[in-house]
Formats: structure tokens, sequence, C-alpha cells
């Protein structure tokens, strides 16, 4: 049994509407610091939701939300975007700007952050090294791949040294291959970093993989939060004979 | 050199000047006006950033009043205020007034276009790593849609040329008001045609050197 720190961030009575619809309803949860943590329902089960407001990118109608010692929910506009750049998030579509470099996308999360300039280019290479994209710095978001694309996202969150990540389906518009690449990264992220993360995700074999305790979600409300095993991140096989062989096993 | 143009060299020349004053006077304002009330008009819809029903029903209703007069109704219903704020309602000064107005109406709808296509994700992820408004603004959503901002600009531009034209009817000059009062209502059909070429030429080259720039700063 795993001993957990403080949390990190916790919803207390959540409820979030849009118009007549209820997305959450009444939801409180804890996710403990250094856990990897997963979300997972059917669409439409609140679970993107949910992420998105614990940093406050969608605004309660009700309930309050803190993260770490913060409750964000009653913060000032200025105390909350200071307290965002802690947060590090990464979305389903990358969410890149197209019309900056791979560098600059990096870079402007710490222009946000008023990192000095020349602190800047140092830290850029370094969250681009993490995610193996160092030598792609002068290159536009369209002349690269799908997972060259979530790394650069992720390069992004990682800029600012965030406690918490948050994933908004980081793995869904990507391949089986290139899932198990994000994967490998995300979860270097938590072992080298010490980083808390958040997978909300609707694939089964993607929570499994990586997460530690699961909360599954059901109409806008939790149904339960399982501790798993994580079963470790598929190795996979690209090579002509693997789809072969798992053309013939699935007939 | 056909003979006929040269006799008017001095003339087209100064319509030239005239035509590039109005149209260079509607294209700051169209950057000045058009380009934040756009901007305005975008974030303050329904769902953005800024969503203020009141601020985008005034503004929206504005631009849509000023675009929906003809243009020749505007200027002559525009001339009391011309007067007002020049002195004069008469001449190429008096013309850049209905023309600016007339500008950033027409700009600021196709920026608030422009905006509308950048993907709401983008501003998800600005937000998310805490951008205050004026940088979403600036370090997202203008970077983001420059192409975009300047392909409008280029068809601004070369409306503007043809609203131009029209200011000729209050003695606002140009290429437009030379080529009917030199060209048509002299019976010289051949001036007339003359300036029309040379108009095409402008418009295609302004098309050219718009579409260029789009070209090369659109990196999606």
């Amino acid at each position: 049994m795993m001993e957990w720190g403080l949390f990190v961030i916790e919803l207390q009575n959540v409820t979030k509407k849009f118009g007549n619809h209820t997305a959450i309803q009444n939801v409180s949860l804890t996710v403990h610091q250094g856990e990897i943590h997963g979300l997972i329902g059917a669409s439409g089960a609140g679970k993107s939701t949910m992420l998105r407001v614990m940093n406050l990118l969608e605004i309660p109608d009700s309930g309050s939300v803190y993260v770490g010692e913060r409750e964000l929910t009653t913060r000032s506009k200025r105390e909350l975007r200071e307290a965002r750049k802690r947060i590090g998030m990464i979305f389903q579509h990358f969410n890149l700007v197209l019309n900056k470099t791979v560098e600059q996308n990096v870079a402007v999360s710490l222009q946000l952050a008023q990192v000095p300039k020349h602190q800047r280019i140092d830290r850029v290479r370094e969250c681009l090294r993490f995610v193996g994209l160092e030598d792609q710095m002068d290159k536009y978001p369209a002349q690269l791949s799908g997972g060259q694309k979530q790394r650069v996202a992720i390069a992004r969150a990682l800029a600012n040294e965030p406690e918490v990540l948050l994933c908004d389906e980081p793995t869904s518009s990507l391949d089986p291959h290139t899932t198990s690449e994000i994967l490998t990264v995300i979860r270097d992220i938590h072992e080298r970093l010490g980083v808390t993360v958040i997978i909300v995700s609707h694939e089964m074999n993607v929570i499994k993989s990586i997460c530690q305790r699961v909360t599954v979600m059901d109409q806008g409300t939790i149904y339960e939060t399982v501790q798993i095993e994580s079963s470790g991140i598929p190795r996979s096989d690209r090579s002509p004979e693997r789809f072969i062989k798992e053309l013939k096993n699935d007939a | 050199m056909p003979d006929i143009l040269l006799r008017y060299q001095a003339e087209i020349w100064q319509a030239i000047g005239e035509t590039f004053i109005m149209v260079g006077v509607s294209i700051l304002a169209a950057i000045l006006v058009g380009l934040p009330v756009g901007t305005l008009l975008y974030l303050c819809r329904k769902g953005n950033l800024l969503e203020n029903r009141f601020v985008f029903s005034s503004l929206n209703l504005l631009v849509n009043i000023i675009r929906s007069f003809p243009f020749l109704l505007l200027v002559v219903f525009l001339i009391p205020f011309t007067r007002l704020i020049m002195g004069t309602a008469i001449g190429t000064a008096a013309a850049t007034v209905p023309l600016s107005i007339i500008a950033f109406a027409h700009y600021s709808r196709l920026v608030e276009q422009s905006l509308l296509e950048i993907p709401k994700g983008v501003i998800d992820a600005a937000v998310s790593m805490g951008a205050s408004v004026k940088e979403v603004v600036f370090k997202f959503l203008l970077v983001e849609s420059r192409s975009g901002l300047v392909v409008g600009l280029t068809m601004s531009t070369i409306s503007f040329i043809s609203y131009s034209t029209i200011m000729g009817v209050v003695g606002g000059g140009g290429v437009g008001d030379f080529a009917i009062r030199y060209g048509y209502q002299q019976f010289q059909t051949d001036l007339m045609l003359y300036v029309i070429v040379i108009m095409v030429i402008l418009v295609q080259m302004i098309q050219f050197i718009g579409m260029t720039i789009a070209r090369k700063i659109d990196k999606r």
C-alpha cells in the first residue's frame, strides 16, 4: 500500500451546467499528490468537464476547487492566472499555435510566466530534450506527426515546472504505436519529475496501462473510485508480420 | 504611351495621388479602428472570453447599419457630420470621413470572421497557461489569424478603391472621378478606358501583393 502525501487537487460538491444540461452534478473528488489518476466513462459522463474544472477552464456553478493549499474558486482573476501557470494541460487535438515554431510554442508559456528572455531558450531546449524533439525546434507544427505535436504540447505544459499535469484525452487522436509513445512520456514525467497526473480517456487500455487510481464517471456523477495495479504500457509492434498475426487471431 | 494620356498627365497623376490619400486613410482607419472593433465583436460574442451581450449587440448593430447603407447615401447622410469635424464636406480631406467609417465597418467584419475560424482549443491552451485576455489576443489570436487578416485587408483595400471613386460626387477627386469627368462626360471614351486599365492593373497588383504576403506568413 502506498502512502499518499498531501492532496493536490480536491473538488468539493462541484456542479457545472451548460444551459439546461448538467455536465457534472455535486461531485467531490480528491486526487493525491504524486499519483496518476484516471478518469473514465462513456462520452457525456462528465469526465472532461471534471478535468476542465480543475484549472477553472470551466467555472463551476457551485462547489469549490482546491489545488494544493489554494482554493481556486475564490481567487481573483490575476491570482487564478498565476495558479494556472503551475498546472500544465494537454489536449486531444494538441492545440498548438500553428503559426509559431516548435520553439516559439514552448517559449510562449515561459513568456506568459515572465521568465526573462535569456533563461527562456535554455528551458525550452531542456523541455524539448525531455520529449525528444530537441532537433525539431525550428519546424512548424504542420511539419510534424501527431505524436510529435503532442510531445510539443507536453513540452509546453512542462515549461513552467507544473505540480500537476491535466491530460484531456491525450492519445485519442493517435494510433496505438504513438499512444504508447505518449504514455511513456507521461509516465516519465510522473516518475522523473514527480508531477501529479490526471488523465481523462475513454480508452480502457490507456487508463489501465499507467493509472494507479481510477474514477469511473456516469451521467455527471462519480460511480466509483478504485485503486489498480497499472498494467504497464503495451509494447507496440508495427511490423507487417504483427499485423498479419493479429488479423488471423481475430478471425 | 497614347497621346491622350500624355496630354492629361498632370491631372492623372494628381487623381492617382488623391486616390492614394483616400485609400490610405481608409486602410489606416481599418487597421486602427476596424481591427480592435472586429476583435471586440469576436471576444464579446456568446461563449467567448469577454462575453457581453450589450457590447456585442451594440457593435454588431452599428456595423450592420453602416454596411447596409448604399455607400452614396451614407456619404450624403454623413455630410453634416463631415462638416462638423472637417469644417467642409467637399474635397479629398472631407472624403476621408465617410471612407474611414465604411472602412472600419467593412474590415471589422472580416477580422471577426478570421478570428472565428481559429479552433477554440487554441484559446483553451492559452487560458490554461495562465494568459490574460490581452495576452490571448496578442500572443495567440492575432498570430493564428494573421494570414486571414491580411487577406481581409487586401479585399477591403480593393473595396476602398471602389468606394473612393464614388467620392468624386462630393469633390473628393481621385482616379474614378477623373475617368468620369474627363472620359465619360467629355466623350473621350478612350481616355476612360485607359483609366479603367490603370485601375485594373492597380487592383491586380494589390491582390498579388496581399496574397503573396498572406501565403508567406501562413504556416498552418
